[in-house]
């Protein structure tokens, strides 16, 4: 499982400042988008390098030996 | 670090929804509702009025006509809350012995207050209903609310 982490400031204004931390790729700009669609527009939006990083996938490997009998 | 997205508030929604907002915003300012609307208007005192109008808000016309109002108070300051013909959320501001540079500094005071509960409101739902967790959340010492979340996913 991964851990996402979001820090979310709502200014005086309601302007609102998403910060999207531990989300690689795409997975950054769902964040981004969803609360765009609670929020309101997207005023500016910029990229650090964490986003250009790919993103984790998992690989099991299973190997299995059969042993012929007699 | 990943992305780092601003966003700019739109309102639109139904009365039932915004009116929260509106209680909120009053709560935090000192603000209470006024009850005797009826009387006060059959008084004749001129005010000076200011209107502030909400650019990016829609009020979906549920619960309450157009020309409908809740009335705020606090002192001889009146903050009056509408629903416009175009449908458009309007803040008012009237009352005795301020300026209309004072005001429109108080309607507008009240308009981004209530934005700021009213997207607080809908941050804080959406994220409960998408099971995010909120592990910290705290108001800064410029009004800032600051909420911190924390999403696990597969």
């Amino acid at each position: 499982m991964a851990n996402h982490e979001l820090e979310i400031t709502i200014a005086k204004n309601g302007e609102v400042r998403v910060h999207v931390k531990g989300a690689k790729g795409k997975k950054c700009l769902e964040y981004s988008q969803w609360l765009a669609q609670i929020v309101g527009k997207v005023k500016d939006q910029h990229y650090t390098s964490e986003y250009y990083e790919p993103e984790t996938k998992v690989k099991i490997e299973l190997h299995q030996e059969l042993k012929e009998e007699g | 670090m990943s992305t780092v997205v601003i966003l700019t508030p739109i309102i639109i929604s139904s009365w039932p929804v915004i009116a929260p907002a509106i209680m909120g915003a009053a709560a935090a300012l000192g603000l209470v509702v006024k009850d005797d609307i009826a009387e006060e208007q059959n008084e004749e005192q001129v005010h000076e009025t200011v209107e502030v109008e909400l650019a990016e808000s829609e009020v979906i016309a549920q619960n309450l006509a157009t020309e409908q109002e809740l009335v705020l108070a606090k002192g001889n300051l009146e903050i009056r809350i509408k629903r416009d013909e175009r449908g458009r959320c309007v803040v008012c501001a009237s009352g005795r012995d301020y300026s209309k540079a004072e005001l429109e500094q108080k309607a507008q005071e009240f308009t981004q207050k209530m934005t700021q509960c009213f997207v607080y409101n809908r941050v804080v739902s959406e994220l409960q209903n998408n099971n995010m967790q909120i592990v910290n959340e705290e108001v800064m010492e410029d009004d800032t609310v600051r909420i911190n979340v924390r999403h696990w996913v597969d």
